[in-house]
């Protein structure tokens, strides 16, 4: 499903250039869930952009669902995200002008499907909201927003689902809900799931985990289900793959 | 496809296309967003209604003018057809012709001077109307009497009806006696309304009106005598004046008169409205771009604080072409609102202004929803609101849809397509164009848009070398390491100028546009009213006098050389002729060359002489000896000479009180109008015109300084003291009083007031195109307030961050204050180079005049654009200066 091969990513700021990632090769067979944990600036969120099609790597190959991502022009890489990847935000990204419907219907709109509106509403329903469809982001609490987000990733029925921690802004109750919520969906949907999270106990709900630090995986444990995993860094490139 | 360790690479998608929605699914969007309210497209709005308000209400008022005029043709020219003769009327088979044509009306026009009875005089427009007149539109007096019965014989005296202006000028009252000539009249009412008095811009004296019954009486119709004959004539319904016209030619194909049709009523009051349209538009057309470039900074605002959404979309899948189609439909709804804001406001000015309109020019305005105006200004509001928005929607397509999950770490690479450039290169040839159209004036036009543009690129220039100085300067002052020279409030409003992200080039841009209209509108006004006053030679004659006789003229010459005061007369004889065959080609076949067209256009003065002018300066040729007796010689003015092609030794015609006469060219005359001299186009040699009836020109020239005792034309001494105005005044009166008491067939035309006349048009005009101009200022002055206002947030994070480090409220103030110093004082600077260069290339080559710096319109507009943006910048951080630092720090 995701194949990165000596991924590097370089990136110039004000200040000079900075190696976020350095030489990332890794794979993730089809509805894995796999969570991606490490300190602030450790590049997960680089890695997820990149598997997602969001950022360039400076080096390397990216393979998503057996595209190479790296001859798409810009707009072909929009059109394989709407087509195939499903992104959960920390910070929900809804579109404030836009109803939770419309919201949801977006990703089907742009891909021209004519069902977008029936689709978006089957999925608001999935996730208990299908008394809210007429209500816009302003009106609805972080939890709902959240949910609506869900229903917009799956809507799509993605083959890779993208979640960048999508509790970080919720309560513990509130966000217990939404990953339960997120799980069942990527059961029901059987998409892959790549999620970067700081909580190891929901890290721990994953297949497997890649804990990153300073640009590279430093671990990659395949998890018990229910067992929490310790940390473990190498250090190398030559990280333990799993598939 | 490559294969690697076992994972199939498909090539890129081919199937998806990526824009399945289209422009549909844009706007489905474009609509969505739309539902956050118009709050942050305010400023959007009021610029560009602003500009396209003031393009719309010239153009409604332009069209309600000459609508007007269309309107009021036949009232204007008073009739279907208007034959006109100068010195005199039509021959009996004339008359036949035009009766059988249907109804003519005869009307005389010519300058007199009227005289109330305790002896005050003031030259008049005379005009004598047969029992016919009007044969359009209705004469209305003060007090409502009908006008045939106001002039009529009443008790053996004769009627006369006056504008408003000669009853204050001489003190009269319903009832009075007004002395025209020999023939004292009654004044019986005040013209309101006078159908036909084609709203002349130019005007030396207020109307009277007489019967045409009395002319003969007060002595002022003698052969020669600069009278207007107009025959006016009202055909049936069914008759084509065209094919009148065309039977005439063929009657009287040797006949003087000019025939004018409807189209040609009123023509120099057009040549006006037109020409001051042009010049309105263009400053419209200045406030439109200056505006323009606080639609940009909206739209820019505004997309800055949707950067989330568009990477949202992006995200989700939504190409660039499609944010670019979202966000641009956005932008023409929003420009579609704003201009019709806009036209609405323009298509209502020529209600409002119609009356106070119409009575400074004596015009009609035939105010009324105009779709052609309304939509080219529509169409430039459009135009440049896209145009200013572009650049914003490109960076808005550019912004990378991982800004979601970072801050940018590096800056955003915004780079326009050819495609960009393409759009915006039609955008701008589209504007041109609809300029030209808008404006009138291609030539102009063209001047006006290569010059806005290269103002854009040098303020663009201006603010990047503004930015780049005061980084290094603060630069340079860090390097030094240990003490600055400068104080951090000077180092902070340097750096606040420099910093990446400031409002500089929209703040230069904006005051430095609307400063650069109005230095130039300012230059040119004073320019032109300086050229007025430099204009008259400081040895001017105080008087014209017009109509002597031939029998008169010793007399007049003695009465005026010895009355006090006066320092030297000239005098000539002088008639009126018309071209009619130029080397041989007749006049109507010529083109004539620019200079020239005028003088084929109407009768031009003639004299004669056996003695050259003693200043006449030749082109080409020679004058001819004191006692030549030969053929006809002729002197042309080098102007016209040139302007027809003309050279020593061709000839020309030129009809003459019905005479044609035909003479060789002698020379090419340079004359010096500016002079104010007696002086003509023509000039014969003697007996080209023996045995003409002629009346004479005159001029007088009285003395500035107290004379001797003996006066007269050599008195004055030299060295005296200056008179004043008072006594000037008085001398002038007493020495047209004299000479029409004593010729009350003569007008005396003051110099003065001829001047004044022109003085007030030159005014008028001015004062409306520096009002547009003040409205480019303030247009300019709103965005730049509103660039202030779009930086408060950060303002307030400044303040807090400079309170809690110690500096006090005056410290902060005193920063932003110098800070909006330098810029005002930079676009200023910038304002007063672009605004001098364009300013001179309109006087030198468009009003041909000579140019002249002004050192206090230059410092005037330096402290007032410097004073503006200090004020402006300082109201903007005075809300900031308040600020509670808390609630910002607990946010850190």
């Amino acid at each position: 499903m995701i194949e990165l091969t000596d991924i590097e990513l370089k990136l110039v700021g004000a200040a000079g250039p900075v190696n976020i990632l350095r030489g990332i090769s890794l794979a993730i067979g089809s509805g894995e869930t796999v969570s991606l944990i490490g300190p602030s600036g450790s590049g997960k969120t680089s890695l997820l952009m990149i598997a997602a099609g969001l950022e360039r790597p400076t080096k390397g190959r990216v393979s998503i669902a057996g595209t190479d991502l790296g001859p798409l022009s810009e707009d072909q890489l929009a059109a394989f995200r709407r087509a195939r990847i499903g992104i959960v935000f920390q910070s929900f990204h809804l579109i404030p002008t836009m109803t939770a419907l419309e919201n949801v219907a977006v990703p089907l709109e742009f891909a021209g499907r004519r069902d977008a509106f029936e689709r978006a509403r089957i999925e608001l329903d999935a996730v208990g909201l299908g008394h809210r469809i007429g209500h816009y982001p302003a009106q609805m609490s972080g939890g709902e927003q959240q949910r609506v987000a869900l229903a917009r990733a799956f809507a799509i029925s993605p083959s890779l689902l993208l979640a960048d921690e999508p509790t970080g802004n919720l309560d513990i109750e509130t966000g217990q809900q939404v990953i339960d919520l997120l799980f069942q969906r990527q059961k029901e949907h059987g998409s892959t799931l790549l999620l970067i999270t700081h909580e190891r106990a929901l890290a721990s709900r994953c297949s497997r985990q890649l804990a990153m630090r300073d640009g590279r995986i430093a671990s990659d444990a395949e998890i018990a289900q229910g067992v929490t995993p310790t940390a473990s860094v190498t250090g190398s490139r030559d990280a333990r793959v799993g598939l | 496809m490559s294969v690697s360790e076992g994972t199939i690479v498909a090539t890129p998608s081919q199937g998806a296309a990526p824009d399945p929605g289209g422009w549909p699914l844009a706007l489905k969007f474009a609509r969505r967003e739309l539902r956050g309210g118009i709050k942050g497209f305010r400023l959007f709005l009021l610029c560009l209604a602003l500009g396209v308000a003031i393009i719309a209400a010239v153009g409604s008022v332009t069209a309600s003018a000459l609508g007007g005029l269309e309107r009021d043709a036949k009232a204007l020219l008073g009739g279907d057809l208007e034959f006109r003769l100068l010195y005199r009327p039509i021959d009996p088979a004339q008359q036949d012709f035009l009766d059988a044509a249907g109804t003519v009306s005869e009307v005389r026009d010519m300058r007199a001077m009227a005289r109330a009875s305790d002896g005050n005089r003031t030259l008049v427009e005379l005009k004598s109307v047969d029992t016919n007149y009007p044969l359009y539109g209705e004469a209305r007096l003060d007090p409502p009497t009908d006008l045939r019965g106001a002039l009529a014989q009443q008790n053996g005296r004769w009627g006369a009806v006056a504008e408003r202006a000669l009853v204050d000028r001489l003190g009269l009252a319903i009832g009075d006696p007004v002395t025209i000539g020999t023939l004292e009249y009654e004044l019986r009412g005040v013209i309101e309304r006078e159908p036909d008095r084609g709203a002349s811009v130019f005007i030396l004296g207020p109307r009277l009106m007489v019967a045409d019954a009395s002319l003969e009486e007060t002595g002022l119709v003698q052969e020669g005598s600069l009278i207007e004959y107009h025959y006016r004539l009202a055909l049936p319904p069914d008759v084509d004046p065209i094919g009148i016209v065309e039977a005439a030619k063929a009657e009287f194909s040797d006949a003087l008169w000019r025939v004018r049709g409807l189209d040609e009523a009123a023509p120099s009051i057009r040549r006006f409205i037109d020409r001051t349209a042009t010049y309105l538009t263009l400053v419209g057309l200045s406030t439109l771009l200056v505006g323009g470039v606080g639609v940009g900074n909206a739209v820019r605002a505004w997309l800055d604080g949707k950067i989330a959404t568009v990477a949202t979309l992006k995200c989700l899948g939504a190409s660039q072409t499609l944010i670019y189609r979202i966000y641009l439909l956005l932008v023409a709804i929003m420009a579609l609102v704003g201009i019709a804001i806009g036209i609405a406001i323009g298509a209502v000015v020529p209600f409002a202004i119609a009356a106070p309109l119409g009575e400074r020019y004596a015009l009609t305005l035939e105010p009324a929803i105009y779709a052609g105006p309304l939509l080219l200004a529509s169409g430039c509001g459009f135009l440049v609101a896209i145009a200013f928005s572009l650049w914003p929607l490109i960076r808005a397509r550019a912004v990378p849809p991982g800004t979601l999950f970072r801050d940018l770490v590096q800056r955003m690479e915004v780079k326009p397509t050819a495609f960009d450039m393409l759009l915006l290169g039609a955008i701008v040839a589209a504007l041109v164009l609809l300029a030209a159209i808008t404006a009138g004036d291609r030539m102009l036009t063209l001047w006006f848009a290569g010059g806005t543009i290269v103002a854009f690129y040098l303020f663009h220039l201006a603010a990047r070398g503004l930015k780049h100085l005061t980084r290094r300067m603060n630069e340079s002052s860090g390097q030094r390491g240990g003490e600055s020279r400068r104080g951090p409030i000077m180092r902070l409003a340097l750096a606040n100028i420099g910093r990446p992200g400031a409002p500089t080039t929209s703040a230069l841009l904006s005051l430095g546009l609307g400063l650069t209209v109005l230095v130039m509108v300012t230059l040119v006004q004073a320019n032109l009213e300086r050229e007025l006053v430099r204009s008259i030679p400081a040895e001017a004659p105080a008087f014209y006098f017009i109509d002597i006789q031939g029998t008169q003229i010793d007399e007049f010459q003695t009465l005026v050389s010895e009355f006090p005061g006066v320092k030297a007369i000239e005098q000539e004889p002088m008639l009126r002729g018309r071209i009619t065959v130029v080397d041989g080609v007749p006049a109507d076949q010529i083109e004539p060359g620019e200079g020239a067209a005028w003088a084929l256009r109407g009768d031009r003065g003639v004299t004669w002489t056996a003695t050259p002018p003693a200043d006449g300066e030749l082109l080409s040729g020679e004058w001819w000896p004191e006692d030549y007796a030969g053929p006809n010689l002729v002197s042309i003015e080098s102007g016209v000479g040139e302007g027809l092609g003309l050279e020593p030794g061709d000839t020309i015609t030129v009809n003459v009180l019905g005479r044609p006469i035909e003479a060789t060219i002698a020379n090419l005359r340079i004359v010096d109008w500016t002079r104010l001299d007696i002086n003509f186009v023509f000039v014969f040699s003697p007996g080209a015109l023996a045995g003409a009836p002629s009346m004479h020109i005159a001029t007088a020239q009285m003395e500035s300084t107290q004379g001797g005792a003996d006066g007269g034309v050599d008195g004055g001494v030299d060295g005296g003291d200056a008179l004043s105005a008072q006594e000037i005044e008085t001398r002038e009166i007493a020495l047209q009083r004299a000479v029409t008491d004593a010729f009350p067939n003569v007008s005396a035309i003051r110099v003065k007031d001829a001047i004044a006349a022109v003085a007030s048009i030159i005014e008028g005009l001015g004062s409306a195109i520096s009002l547009a101009a003040m409205v480019t200022l303030a247009s300019s002055l709103l965005v730049l307030a509103a660039a202030i206002a779009a930086q408060t947030h950060r303002r307030r994070y400044d303040a807090v961050v400079l309170k809690v480090l110690g500096a006090t409220r005056r410290d902060i103030a005193k920063s932003f204050t110098i800070e909006y110093g330098l810029l005002g004082i930079a676009a200023a600077i910038l304002a007063l180079i672009l605004g001098h260069a364009a300013a001179w290339g309109l006087v030198t080559y468009l009003l041909e005049t000579p140019w002249g710096f002004d050192p206090a319109i230059a410092l005037a507009i330096v402290v007032g654009g410097t004073l503006a943006a200090m004020v402006l910048g300082f109201l903007g951080t005075w809300r900031v200066l308040g600020t509670k630092a808390a609630p910002y720090l607990r946010n850190e």
